[in-house]
């Protein structure tokens, strides 16, 4: 018979791996650098393209997609080959999609630093680095599709089911979530304004987490956890069924994000009831892991891999299950932009990504090598500071969490705001913080290990490019049942994979017809709720250059305590209609900022942004010196003002053209202001725009409540 | 002696099995026989030896060596075409069925074989099923190949003339996975399009969504009614033409009026109507059946001689040999048996010693001796060397598998106690009918608008759902539990016709008595070492199986070589190892005056040099708890015994059962059969406990038939149970369980109907709204399964099954 | 909030896809063997075998 001769492609798992490896440094090391900057400010050097609101993004993309992303890539690659029994449909592809992903990863290491954001958590990167994202991974996912269906193993292993899943699901949510009218180059705005953008980012946001952190990962769970323990996973019936329950519920968990937000109450239920009912297939996946352990502890004992996966897993099983309960209003309303979020989300992927992944470099690197691990005890000593990483880390955030959720709250006998001062309860967890950033030191080093011993084996070892095997090759046509009528229609798998595929055009099509009837969107809108001017307009996007949305919420949700604060009614849906994109923001590191306007004469803008802490002492947040200095690009306004027309803002066409002339009365308006204070502020910086964007903020309301 | 020890403590590379009686070292490693040896040889010359790293001694011990002569029957292309599954000039397509393969190793190899037959193109295995899938290309090997390959590897396919009737391969069990799939994917969808309406959508929408979601909801319930729901609305049909109220009428009622009304809400835009609640329904109810359908792959309940009978027979013909199906065996037809060879038919003695061991047939497994011109019956197994036999009765026609020509086994299933769900569901649908017209009725006369909306409300609330989940989830649970237990029940329905059972039928031989358990021990001097080795040596020249238990009793190696060997057959055997003559044998073989021989034992007699030091004494023993067994069901049953053997064991039996007039002896298959019969004709429900062919009349014509088995890959006739011998002390656990389990059916039935209670209450005020449904719906099905599940699951416990 | 429309669209064609996905699998035969695939994944496939992963020992079933 045939048994065909064939080679694994090794190379391309090896440069994924590097690629990890790399970007594993880079993403952590900005990430202790955020975490520095929010107790020593000074740590932004001053300088505008390191200050926090620019590295955040920048600290979580290189995470997940240069990190995490590399990491399913590489563990991908090297398991899709050997289920399939086939090496990769085409290594030009290969190449393409590593190269591809890096330049994108590239691109956004310098496109965040220079302020070019959406700013749309984890979709921060602007439109060219989207479009660049969909054909690659499109890329990747024809490459693996191509390997699927030139199989030698006509059983398809649970694995690659999730992996498909990946592929699919995450191509769809970047696209609709990505979709931006262009102004530029560097600049565009989302089509869907307020309430609809909050709700689809947030549709994107949860499951790009589901999707691109999760279901890849149980894949790769369920081909590396059973190879490295040496025993078949506890139940294949259990790891298909949780597959497909967690397929049906996943895609709707989404709104969860949007508690007590404007978004109306159905669509944030409907997201808390799928929320808690995704309790039971991601358990599934945790209970299969662990217990394909169970009676292999001995050699969990000895063997560090194991022990990540163990580690890994139960940190899954936890997130996954204070996940849901997070999502249950009354928990939310104390979470919600506090630290305990941000706890949540580094238990996952310090924990669950982050073990995983180490443990498969561990697995694949000395057998793509040939060779055996460097030094199994820093295997150890990795695992051991790893874990005491996550510890030290998600204790101090959830300690601040709940300091900051409940100290928000605290009313006194009096009915008044305990702690009515944010800056107080800021101070006040600033320790935690110095704390949080110890435990990300140990983790960082802990990784830093882990290249020194990965490196030391490849040393040792010489790379297997070319892994050869053998399998006899699958013989085509399943005669063996016939088929009722409806399926004889995906008689043969290629034909689903365009089913799959066609379907997916299909969505782009839909989206492409968008903008046109998105414009007259149902929400109740308010009379007084006024498009912004064009000064505003141009300072809304400096707001959005600097993320000042990474720290500040424009959301105030409907407690006493909220409205108590921010001495304003709590945000209604119709007062979002004009905003391209949302700003709602999901954490409170600052106060927020829905009712800033009018509440502080520009004089003590003008100082805050000079240096924060000459108007409120002990405040974090860092300096924007730049703004005073910087023009302000006024070649953009009447662009602008045409997309937001286009958008279904009602700009006249005469408010356009007259865009910059009008802008130029405000700002001089405002400059004028500032110089009765003695303040010298030449109307053309950008600082002027943005004072103008704060005052306007949450001001029609005002304005309609004074009126009737 | 130190060198004893280090020998006993030796175990096979291939196998695990202790060289008790020789060592072959090889590559460092040792053998406890050629087989395994040649085995080893074979894989390591094609570098299969990985098949050794996998598991340690995953082999199987190959004592007799393989003749690819006794597969000489698969190069007819007649049979060859009614085992293949598919077959064209390129390739055909076999399933064998593979009772040895047990390990990662076995799937190993055997889904490499293609190393060692060039000719085989794929090879799968199903490791639950015991399966292994093959397809080869006709013109590089053959069926016969490859058959001689797995039986030389210790894997050897079990082909049955049963193999002949081709497979049904049942897809109803996939087709329902696709309902389930359907189901459950519709359900979600629409779950999650209703509950904005239940989350106060309009309030927020104006309704411009509504209808929307009315519409997709719509939508995606059309394959839930049309195809997920489909065999219930068959099944209630069925039951309406054959004027029988079964609980799928209710069910199929309130699907129908659910869907039919919800579609008139949406189209009228009146509501979003009952989709979920009626696709939930739907997906529960399959769940249900679904979880019902445990089937134990590997045991077949419907195996007759045909699974057990071979393919082909070797005849005789002008003094050339060939081979015929035995299907076209005909009288006067000159057959030869060889060693382990089955007979097909009943036939006569022609040539050579027959040692027939008829345990299939009886349970016996020590040999019978046949002497010329001696008939003997078909299903009997020649131990020793070929004999040669003239066919007297077609096969069809013989003694053993007339039985099957018994009208017990024409007409299809015996009168089955009527289920609980049944009597149930009779008396709920005439209530539910009432209650509907009744509330219809009168709101025709309060509120006229009013009395359809009542009228379908009741049908759609008191839709029974979770009345027909507490059967299957219970039942369900309990065949789990109890195959665990090695209890495997063919359908969920027997444990309810276990509970009603109030007499029990043993078979004795096999049944009572353990074939493999005989205890041996020596009486007579301490034997020496010396002596040992040349009893060993001498036994070891004979394959009856009194001489292979003394073998492998005195645990010996290197053995030595014998000279002038004599065996009288049926008596014992002498020869002269080592310059001592050692005659082995019965008191009548070494003339010796014997006492009375007591019934359950055989002594076989030692003389070394003429001097007698004494027998061995092989012990037939009842099975372990036999006592405890009868006594603890006595209360509950009346117990028969029957027996095919001669009354000599009456005496060591009453105790156990008490009144001598409830054993009876002599009895041939056809008796035990109409015995059987007798007793139902007295209102009694029987269950018959046997294990050879000769009780499957029996087995079949009681109300519950438990067959019992050494090891579940052995055969064991048709039965609604077939139980592992080792549990057999158990039974009573079995027993009072499934009684437990009807019980926890009886409570969760309560439970259901005081859901149903409570919906109608609503339902007959004609207010009942989506939203009720919705949460009642779940959550009594939810309640049920839980609660059942759960309590059956305690129950066992208790009983002290874990 | 005219954007559920896509939402809901997207996600009802993705679950759609997926469903399609589930039928062809189980048409295929992929769900007929629950066990065999999850010890068939430990087996290497190098071309002179020698020691296969590092399998030890599977619960004997």
């Amino acid at each position: 018979m045939q048994i065909e001769k064939f080679n694994y492609d090794n190379k391309i798992v090896r440069d994924f791996a590097i690629a990890t490896m790399i970007f594993g440094v880079v993403g952590m090391l900005v990430g202790l650098l955020a975490a520095v900057q929010l107790y020593q400010p000074a740590a932004n050097f001053g300088n505008q393209y390191t200050s926090f609101g620019r590295i955040r993004p920048l600290h979580t993309n290189a995470i997940i997609f240069a990190f995490v992303g590399n990491a399913i890539f590489m563990g991908v690659y090297y398991s899709l080959q050997r289920l399939c029994k086939a090496r990769m449909f085409s290594d030009v592809l290969s190449k393409i999609h590593f190269w591809g992903w890096q330049i994108i990863i590239l691109l956004a290491a310098i496109s965040l630093p220079l302020g070019f954001t959406t700013s749309k958590e984890y979709a921060e990167l602007e439109w060219p680095i989207d479009i660049m994202i969909a054909v690659v991974w499109v890329t990747f996912g024809i490459n693996m599709i191509g390997t699927i269906i030139k199989r030698r193993e006509k059983q398809m292993y649970v694995a690659i089911w999730f992996y498909i899943a990946t592929f699919v699901t995450v191509a769809v949510l970047h696209i609709v979530n990505s979709i931006e009218l262009p102004i530029s180059l560097t600049k565009s705005y989302s089509v869907y304004a307020g309430v609809q953008d909050a709700l689809v980012q947030w549709w994107y946001g949860h499951n790009a987490v589901a999707f691109f952190l999760t279901t890849p990962f149980l894949g790769m769970m369920y081909y590396f956890l059973p190879k490295a323990a040496g025993r078949p996973v506890y139940s294949y019936k259990l790891s298909i069924l949780h597959f497909w329950s967690l397929i049906f519920l996943y895609i709707w968990a989404g709104p969860h994000h949007l508690l007590y937000s404007s978004l109306p109450d159905w669509a944030q239920s409907l997201g808390v009831v799928f929320s808690i009912m995704l309790i039971a297939p991601s358990w599934g996946g945790m209970v299969n892991g662990l217990l394909t352990l169970r009676g292999a502890w001995d050699k969990v004992r000895d063997e560090p891999i194991l022990k990540m996966f163990a580690v890994g897993i139960t940190a899954y099983g936890m997130a996954t299950f204070e996940g849901p309960m997070l999502s249950l209003k009354n928990v939310n309303a104390v979470a919600h932009f506090t630290d305990w979020i941000v706890a949540h989300v580094h238990v996952g992927a310090l924990g669950w990504n982050g073990l995983l992944t180490f443990a498969i470099l561990y697995w694949i690197i000395p057998r793509i090598y040939n060779t055996t691990i460097y030094s199994k005890k820093l295997m150890n000593v990795h695992f051991w500071l790893a874990t005491l990483g996550i510890v030290f880390y998600a204790i101090p955030m959830y300690w601040s969490g709940f300091t900051q959720g409940l100290m928000w709250k605290e009313f006194t006998e009096e009915g008044v705001l305990q702690y009515p001062e944010f800056l107080k309860i800021t101070i006040q967890i600033l320790p935690l913080h110095v704390l949080r950033s110890l435990g990300g030191t140990l983790y960082l080093a802990g990784f830093l290990i882990l290249i020194y011993n990965i490196v030391k084996t490849i040393k040792q070892g010489s790379l297997v490019a070319n892994e050869p095997a053998e399998a006899p090759a699958l013989e085509k046509s399943t005669l063996f049942h016939k088929g009722e009528f409806w399926h004889s229609v995906l008689e043969k798998k290629p034909v689903t994979f365009t089913v799959l595929a066609i379907i997916m055009i299909v969505i782009g099509g839909v989206v492409e017809m968008l903008p046109t009837f998105l414009i007259k969107s149902n929400i109740p809108t308010i009379a007084s709720v006024k498009p912004y001017t064009p000064l505003e307009l141009q300072g809304r996007d400096i707001y959005i250059r600097e993320g000042c949305n990474v720290c500040h919420s424009q959301q105030i949700r409907p407690f006493r305590s909220e409205t108590e604060r921010y001495m304003g009614e709590y945000s209604k849906a119709g007062e979002y209609v004009y905003d391209h994109p949302f700003l709602w923001g999901s954490k409170r590191t600052g106060p927020d900022l829905m009712r800033i306007g009018g509440k502080y004469p520009d004089s003590w803008h003008y100082h805050h942004m000079i240096d924060p802490r000459t108007m409120s002492p002990g405040s974090i947040m860092p300096r924007y010196p730049w703004l005073a200095e910087q023009d302000l690009d006024l070649t953009t306004t009447e662009k602008k003002l045409k997309a937001m027309q286009m958008l279904g803002v009602p700009y006249t066409n005469d408010e356009i053209t007259n865009g910059n002339t009008d802008l130029d009365k405000q700002a001089a308006g405002i400059s004028a202001n500032l110089k009765k204070e003695g303040i010298v502020l030449e109307s053309n910086k950008e600082l002027v725009a943005v004072i103008a964007y704060l005052q306007r903020m949450g001001t029609d309301i005002k304005k309609s409540s004074g009126n009737n | 002696m130190g060198n004893q020890q280090l020998i006993n403590f030796t175990t096979c590379f291939h196998c695990g099995e202790s060289c008790a009686i020789e060592i072959l070292p090889y590559d460092h490693h040792s053998f406890c026989c050629k087989g395994c040896l040649t085995v080893y040889q074979l894989l390591s010359d094609n570098n299969l030896c990985s098949y050794y790293n996998l598991e340690n001694a995953p082999g199987t011990q190959q004592l007799h060596p393989v003749l690819s002569s006794s597969y000489s029957y698969l190069d007819d292309e007649k049979i060859i075409q009614q085992l293949l599954t598919y077959k064209d000039e390129n390739i055909a397509r076999v399933i064998f069925f593979i009772p040895t393969m047990h390990c990662s190793s076995c799937i190993w190899l055997l889904e490499h074989i293609y190393k060692l037959d060039g000719g085989v193109t794929g090879a799968r295995v199903q490791f639950m099923k015991k399966e292994l899938h093959i397809s080869y290309n006709p013109r590089q090997t053959s069926l016969r190949k490859i058959v001689t390959l797995l039986s030389r590897l210790g894997y050897e396919p079990a082909i049955s003339l049963n193999d002949l009737e081709k497979r049904v391969q049942k897809d109803d069990n996939r087709k329902l996975i696709y309902q389930i799939g359907v189901a459950g994917f519709c359900f979600g969808n629409i779950m999650l399009i209703s509950f904005p309406e239940y989350f106060g959508l309009d309030s927020f929408t104006k309704g411009s969504f509504s209808k929307l979601f009315g519409y997709i909801n719509l939508i995606l319930s059309l394959p839930v009614f049309f195809f997920s729901a489909r065999d219930y609305f068959i099944a209630a049909w069925k039951g309406i033409r054959s004027k029988f109220i079964s609980i799928d009428i209710p069910l199929a009622l309130g699907i129908l009026v659910m869907f039919v009304r919800s579609t008139y809400e949406v189209v009228s835009g009146h509501g979003i109507g009952w989709f979920d609640t009626h696709a939930g329904l739907v997906f529960f109810l399959l769940i249900g059946k679904w979880f019902q359908q445990k089937t134990f792959d590997t045991l077949s309940f419907e195996r007759d001689y045909k699974s057990y009978f071979p393919i082909a027979v070797t005849v005789l013909r002008d003094n050339s040999e060939t081979t015929l199906p035995v299907t076209s065996l005909s009288i006067g037809d000159r057959i030869l048996i060889r060693n382990n060879e089955l007979i097909p038919a009943d036939a006569i003695l022609l040539k050579g010693d027959a040692h027939i061991d008829f345990s299939f047939v009886t349970g016996e497994s020590d040999p019978m001796h046949k002497v010329l011109g001696e008939i003997i019956y078909a299903g009997g197994r020649q131990i020793g060397h070929t004999i040669e036999l003239e066919v007297c009765k077609k096969v069809s026609q013989s003694y053993l598998t007339q039985l099957w020509n018994n009208e017990a086994f024409s007409k299809d299933q015996r009168s089955s106690i009527e289920s609980f769900q049944q009597l149930v569901s009779r008396y709920f649908t005439l209530a539910l009918l009432i209650i509907a017209f009744a509330s219809a009725g009168w709101w025709l006369v309060m509120a006229p608008s009013l009395a359809l909306n009542a009228f379908t409300a009741v049908l759609i609330i008191a839709c029974p759902c979770a009345l027909a989940l507490s059967s299957p989830f219970a039942l369900g649970t309990a065949m789990r539990i109890l195959g665990k237990h090695q209890f495997y029940i063919k359908s969920p329905q027997v444990i309810e016709q276990l509970a009603h059972m109030d007499t029990i039928v043993f078979d004795k031989t096999g049944t009572l008595t353990q074939p493999s358990a005989a205890s041996i021990h020596f009486h007579g001097k301490e034997l020496s070492l010396v002596e040992k080795k040349l009893i060993a040596s001498l036994v070891s020249q004979s394959i009856h199986p009194l001489s292979q238990k003394i073998k492998s009793f005195l645990v010996q190696s290197n053995l030595l070589s014998v000279s002038t060997l004599k065996e009288t057959t049926g008596k014992g055997l002498s020869g002269t190892v080592d310059n001592h003559s050692i005659s082995i044998g019965s008191a009548a073989f070494l003339n010796i005056p014997q006492a009375a021989d007591d019934n359950l034992s055989t002594k076989v007699y030692i003389d070394i040099d003429n001097n007698l030091l004494g027998y061995f004494q092989v012990d037939h023993t009842y099975r372990k708890g036999l006592k405890e067994v009868t006594d603890l069901l006595r209360p509950t049953y009346e117990q028969y015994l029957l027996s095919g053997d001669n009354e000599k064991e009456k005496e060591k039996l009453i105790p156990y059962f008490k009144e001598e007039n409830r054993l009876f002896f002599k009895q041939s298959p056809a008796d035990k059969l109409f015995f059987i019969q007798q007793l139902q004709s007295t209102n009694k429900h029987v269950i018959m406990i046997g294990d050879g062919l000769n009780d499957a009349g029996a087995l079949r014509a009681a109300n519950v038939g438990i067959s019992i088995t050494e090891s579940t890959s052995h055969f064991s006739p048709a039965s609604d149970v077939i139980m592992s011998a080792s549990m057999f002390d158990k039974l009573p656990t079995y027993l009072a369980f499934s009684k437990n389990t009807l019980k926890v059916i009886h409570a969760s039935f309560i439970i259901s109907l005081m859901y149903n209670i409570v919906g109608l209450s609503f339902a007959v005020q004609g207010t009942l709204s989506p939203l009720f449904a919705a949460i009642l719906m779940p959550l009594s099905s939810v309640t049920v399964i839980v609660f059942t599940t759960i309590s059956t699951t305690l129950l066992s416990r208790k009983g002290g099954l874990q | 909030m005219s954007v559920m429309f896509i939402l809901i669209g997207c996600s009802l064609l993705l679950a759609l896809g997926f469903l399609s996905a589930f039928i062809w699998s189980v048409k295929s035969g992929q769900m007929d063997d629950d066990y065999t695939p999850s010890v068939r994944i430990l087996f290497d496939d190098a071309p002179q075998s020698e020691t296969p992963s590092d399998v030890t020992s599977l619960p004997k079933t």
